[in-house]
């Protein structure tokens, strides 16, 4: 497996990432395809890397997000989310199913899914593109180790030995730490009112 | 601690990143669909979700994968009408399945059941204490949830059971108070398996909830589970 960085870390600005997935849902621009794939690809299995999914799986499901994106590009609204929290929104759902297939088969078929990339989270109930912008200076005011918690609490299945593991305190502690951080998280977010 | 009334902020994040089980996913899907200032809180954690896959150092892939993807793409066409997701939104989406009402559930006039627990089959109730019916929600996306409708008389004792980790209870009508405060319709109760707390359902009707639980127990069986010692 290879940990290469496939792509400088800021290949684009939002705005440009967000015109791309607009260029593919006007004129199924496949140049514009391949730049999303490049920067987002790579994330995404990251992204599901670390949430515990083997490399080849995570890889299949970078492939799978991707060609969502391309599907329902015409679904993207980029006056309402960023192109990032669009795509990790695709991926968790995808995520999400993934889990359950593999725990239980393919009997079961969420209908959903097929329509709409998501049952009552996900896209209808997504944010406006400048409060994104004000999520991340949110994310800025983080101490390093809040914003290791808040990193794991998301990534991590088990968040808190992990955690615990990481920053080397007790699992006592870091329940209580975790607590401190999401509640500061929470109100920087609600900041942003 | 005065009595929270809604998800925790961690409840939410796992919500958010995909990593809560599905049984409190439902009760949390179900909370949502009723309160806007949870709706909203959620929509800046699937923000925070999109900042931090923004910063992922990113991880290469197979060098023919993005070939594998084009070549792909030629059997999906992009959807071109945008109208069409309007239009499914206006009319609530393709409506999901309903299932008659379990044997043994009785709804106070006006009350119905959130649309995301009336599109699941749920067993008939059964007595399992004085006062106390329940019935087991079946999940499809995942047979292993434990997700219970309680049907409790008034002034009844919601039975506790022994549990690790935590359980989530979401009420549909009536109410119950426990020492941390009152709970109504709509609100969603988290409470740690190790807490020994007593609720206590109001005396002027009967109460209608849903309980879920963080984490794995296995009942064997409905039997099993009607069986386990309720203090």
């Amino acid at each position: 497996m290879s940990v290469q960085p496939a792509e400088p870390r800021v290949a684009a600005s939002g705005a440009e990432l967000s015109a791309l997935i607009v260029a593919i849902a006007t004129r199924a621009d496949r140049e514009a395809f391949g730049r999303l794939f490049r920067h987002f690809a790579p994330r995404v299995k990251s992204y599901l890397v670390r949430s515990g999914l083997p490399a080849n799986a995570a890889e299949e499901l970078a492939q799978e997000t991707l060609l969502t994106v391309w599907r329902k590009a015409a679904y993207f609204d980029p006056t309402r989310a960023a192109a990032s929290t669009w795509i990790f929104t695709i991926a968790r759902n995808l995520s999400i199913d993934l889990k359950r297939r593999e725990r239980y088969g393919d009997t079961y078929k969420a209908e959903t899914h097929e329509d709409e990339v998501d049952e009552t989270s996900g896209e209808t109930i997504l944010m406006t593109a400048e409060r994104e912008a004000r999520v991340r200076a949110a994310l800025a005011k983080l101490s390093e180790e809040q914003a290791t918690i808040v990193r794991l609490s998301f990534f991590q299945e088990k968040p808190h030995s992990q955690i615990a593991q990481e920053l080397g305190i007790p699992l006592g502690t870091a329940k209580s730490r975790v607590r401190l951080a999401l509640n500061r998280l929470r109100a920087l977010l609600e900041d942003l009112k | 601690m005065s009595a929270s009334t809604h998800p925790g902020t961690e409840t939410l994040l796992r919500y958010a990143a995909g990593t809560l089980p599905a049984g409190p996913r439902l009760l949390v899907d179900v909370h949502l669909d009723g309160c806007p200032e949870c709706r909203a809180t959620v929509a800046r954690l699937m923000s925070v979700g999109g900042a931090l896959l923004d910063t992922c150092e990113p991880l290469a892939l197979a060098p023919d994968a993005l070939d594998r993807a084009l070549a792909r793409l030629d059997g999906l066409s992009p959807r071109r009408n945008p109208a069409a997701l309007h239009h499914a939104e206006a009319a609530g989406a393709p409506s999901p399945k309903r299932w008659p009402l379990p044997e043994g559930l009785k709804l106070p006039p006006g009350v119905v059941l959130p649309p995301a627990i009336a599109s699941r089959r749920i067993g008939r109730l059964v007595p399992v204490a004085p006062g106390v019916r329940l019935g087991l929600v079946h999940l499809e996306e995942d047979p292993d949830a434990q997700v219970l409708l309680f049907r409790i008389a008034p002034g009844r004792a919601i039975p506790q059971h022994t549990h690790a980790g935590l359980e989530f209870t979401h009420v549909i009508c009536g109410g119950f108070s426990d020492p941390d405060g009152h709970y109504g319709p709509g609100d969603l109760v988290e409470c740690d398996g190790d807490v020994d707390h007593s609720p206590r359902v109001d005396d002027d009707g009967e109460c209608i909830c849903l309980a879920a639980f963080d984490g794995r127990i296995r009942f064997r069986g409905l039997l099993g589970m009607v069986t386990r010692p309720f203090i």
